[in-house]
């Protein structure tokens, strides 16, 4: 599950409505709080009614009513399940306490907070007395900042003095369903050249679980996320998913088999550095 | 011709300047045909006489402007609760005031629950017993195989025991914010806020949309409002998907149903939609169900600083609240609404956040010509005479949380506003000398809905150590009896039908065993409620 949140007139709508038009071959779930701004191509349009709009590519947009949580619950319910779950948080949100839920429930995993900020209006909002504290919030909270609109150099410096996750500002939706999705994407014919970076390893650590903590948390920064099954120095299996943020390690179960993958956006990260951190990290 | 019933009583309190008092009223179709003596429908025909009254005092139906739906089904789960409290069908549960007592409660009714059912309690608040805090570990003590979770009174936090904890798979590895651990690193317990509470609720059923809106739910907070003499309620804060309102409608549609109930349809999303659909649903109204209104909040609770409040904030330092909406969506809902004629119950606890939507409503207004729109700021908690006297000017009601004074005054003072502020909480004094439309309201399940109460609380503003919060802003009992009849029926623009025992008014009353024009200030709380009568059909308890 990601959360996208972002201040009224982010473009958080925008984002969404391309999202769900992307040829990503995934079947996203998309639970809105404006469902009337949601605005799809008449050609994929399988089915509309009163809360739901169905895709011809799977993809599934609702609302999600006044009670935001009942609706994660009922998505839950719902067979067969989406491959993956985005939540719209409303802009004035505290998206972590929403996300928090991916990390809480045992049938969802956390695939992160996506704020979307406005490039122009950013260093004006977050002076504001009144919402500045909770825009900042946002962005604090963020493991990915998306930046809608071009923004200017004072724009971007606001950004990042709040922000301790990757900047992005000239991200396709498509790299930030890759980014996020938890199923590998089905190959997708028409897709462009890969606007992401991805990386695999045997997942064979000589530290123990605490080595393996600290190495994740000193992972490059582009590394958006990094999952898979860590054999440790002690003969354990560590199941690992770090999203942004969010670190987890938790013991595997009987029949692991170890293997470790990452992927960043090919503009913020190189196989490079992602090899040299791991490489490290391996000397411990 | 319809028949033509006279009711006798001791006593009738019609809240009517022209007759205030009179021994018989006289109903007809459920309305209300003539008031005064035993030959007062004489000219209308020859009436039936009714004498299930006669010992009783009347008065009109009271009138709850704040309240929850789930008020009446929250009785499903056991109470554990600090202060006495009566449930729906009238059984007084006593309050509880140590841990212990909490552990026995749960003990004797595990005994009684069929195997493989949860056993879930609701009302529990720790600010009440300071000292240890209530853990899995007391909940084992009941059961270490059946889930416990007990719900605590703001809905916002849950304790649980380990059968529960391992149903969401809670331990030492869990690394989740709001899953509260002890020292060692094992959960205590205690979950906090809904993205921790929620794969608990999950698993257990607990389920708040069903709370308010099955049928059993809105029967229950049917007798809920009978207990405390109220005709008409609202719920406020309602999805009204289409499924829920066809129940409504049925359950309310019958003809015994005793009570008229005033829902707010829950803002969200696009206003421009949100107004049409209000506007949809005010079409479907019928004599005992109300549509047409809209609920926003727009910030949070002052007990939990969540409140948007001016300088100087918050005493303990902490940082100033949240916004539920962003202050200029806010402003464009209002001008959407206020434009389309729909209604506004708005929820306001700090200074801050009333201030933001007088601006709203008033910008709204600049655009928009609609003189009696009553648009109603909710709480009000902490408007002063500046902001009530806008309200005056713009025609906006106040419906102020008088309730509060008694539960969390003394916190008030010491934890959230401090004294100055707090003695000039909830300032009914103040609104009605600006000469504004008021009620004074219990935010049921939130403390329990009374409106005798809440009246005893407007005119004492006494907190629970016995401290009197604000000499000024008490008022008369008169103008409380008015708050929780006339006054509240303003704020629902409904006082042309309810709210006094006057001719041409719906057959609507609270049937008292004590007269509260007689009773001494401090004690009108300890009135006792008879029943109601509802569009002339008595239903006595």
């Amino acid at each position: 599950m990601t959360v996208i949140t972002g201040y009224l007139g982010a473009g958080k709508t925008t984002l969404i409505n391309r999202l769900l038009a992307e040829p990503h071959g995934l079947r996203l779930l998309v639970m809105v709080n404006d469902f009337g701004a949601i605005n799809v191509d008449e050609s994929l349009l399988d089915s509309r009614d009163e809360d739901t709009i169905a895709l011809s590519n799977g993809c599934v947009c609702c609302t999600m009513g006044a009670d935001l949580f009942m609706a994660i619950g009922d998505v839950l319910d719902r067979r067969p399940r989406p491959d993956h779950l985005i939540v719209e948080a409303s802009g004035i949100s505290e998206p972590a306490r929403i996300a928090n839920v991916a990390l809480a429930e045992p049938d969802l995993s956390y695939a992160g907070i996506v704020t979307v900020v406005d490039g122009q209006s950013f260093a004006q909002l977050h002076g504001d007395a009144r919402v500045g504290p909770q825009v900042r919030t946002q962005v604090d909270q963020a493991d990915l900042v998306w930046v809608s609109k071009e923004p200017d150099d004072t724009q971007l410096a606001a950004i990042a003095k709040v922000a301790s996750a990757p900047v992005v500002s000239d991200g396709s939706p498509t790299a930030l369903v890759h980014l996020v999705a938890d199923k590998p994407p089905k190959a997708a014919p028409h897709a462009p050249h890969a606007t992401y970076t991805s990386w695999a390893c045997n997942g064979v650590f000589a530290g123990d679980i605490h080595d393996l903590k600290q190495a994740l948390a000193a992972r490059p920064p582009g590394l958006f996320r990094v999952k898979g099954t860590v054999l440790d120095a002690n003969g354990k299996m560590w199941i690992v998913q770090a999203v942004g943020q969010q670190i987890a390690v938790t013991a595997a179960g009987d029949g692991a088999q170890a293997g470790l993958v990452g992927i960043g956006l090919a503009a913020h990260l190189d196989k490079a550095s992602v090899e040299a951190w791991w490489s490290t990290a391996l000397r411990v | 011709m319809s028949e033509i019933t006279v009711f006798q009583a001791r006593k009738i309190i019609t809240m009517d300047r022209t007759r205030p008092h009179a021994t018989h009223v006289a109903v007809r179709d459920g309305h209300i045909l003539a008031v005064g003596d035993a030959a007062c429908a004489d000219a209308w025909g020859t009436p039936r006489h009714d004498t299930r009254l006669a010992d009783a005092i009347v008065m009109p139906g009271l009138v709850e402007g704040h309240a929850h739906m789930m008020a009446g089904a929250i009785w499903d789960y056991a109470y554990m609760g600090y202060h006495d409290r009566i449930d729906p069908r009238g059984a007084l549960w006593k309050g509880l005031d140590t841990l212990d007592a909490v552990v026995a409660r749960l003990q004797e009714i595990e005994a009684t629950l069929p195997e493989g059912a949860p056993l879930i309690g609701w009302g529990f608040d720790p600010i009440f017993l300071p000292g240890e805090r209530l853990g899995a570990l007391h909940l084992d003590r009941v059961s270490t195989t059946r889930p416990i979770a007990i719900l605590f009174s703001n809905f916002h936090l849950m304790c649980v025991n380990s059968a529960a904890l391992d149903m969401a798979g809670y331990d030492g590895g869990t690394n989740v914010e709001g899953v509260v651990k002890a020292g060692d690193g094992a959960p205590t317990g205690e979950l906090q806020e809904m993205a921790a509470m929620f794969p608990i609720m999950r698993r257990l059923g607990i389920d708040f949309r069903a709370l308010s809106q099955r049928e059993s739910a809105i029967r229950s907070y049917a007798e809920v409002a009978r207990r405390a003499g109220v005709t008409t309620v609202t719920d406020l804060f309602s999805q009204l998907e289409d499924e829920d309102l066809a129940t409504m409608l049925s359950v309310t549609d019958e003809a015994d149903f005793p009570l008229r109930i005033v829902p707010a349809l829950a803002a969200m999303g696009d206003p421009v939609a949100l107004a049409e659909r209000a506007l949809a649903l005010k079409a479907r109204s019928t004599d005992k169900l109300r549509l047409g209104a809209v609920k926003l909040m727009t910030d949070g609770s002052i007990q939990g600083w969540t409140a948007r409040v001016k300088w100087p904030g918050y005493v303990g330092g902490q940082p100033n609240g949240l916004w539920n909406m962003a202050p200029e969506q806010i402003a464009e809902t209002c001008a959407a609404l206020h434009a389309a004629g729909v209604q506004m119950h708005i929820h306001v606890n700090g200074d801050e956040a009333s201030e933001v939507v007088i601006d709203a409503l008033e910008a709204a207004m600049r655009q928009a010509s609609w003189p009696d729109h009553r648009h109603v700021l909710q709480h009000g908690q902490m408007m002063g005479a500046d902001q009530f006297q806008r309200c005056a000017k713009l025609g906006i009601a106040v419906n102020l949380f008088a309730n509060h004074l008694w539960y969390f005054g003394d916190q008030h003072v010491a934890l959230t506003i401090g004294q100055d502020r707090a003695e000039r909480m909830d300032a009914v004094r103040s609104a009605l000398d600006a000469g504004l439309s008021v009620g004074i309201h219990s935010d049921a399940p939130v403390t329990p809905m009374g409106p005798l109460f809440t009246a005893w609380c407007a005119i004492n503003r006494v907190t629970m150590s016995g401290r009197t919060l604000g000499h000024a802003q008490k008022i008369t009992l008169p103008e409380a009896l008015h708050a929780i009849t006339l006054g509240a029926a303003r704020t629902l623009k409904m006082d042309g039908e309810i709210g006094s025992i006057t001719v041409g008014k719906r057959a609507d009353f609270a049937v008292l065993a004590q007269d509260p024009t007689k009773a001494a200030p401090e004690a009108l709380r300890d009135i006792t409620v008879l029943g109601t009568v509802v569009g002339g059909r008595v239903h006595l308890l």
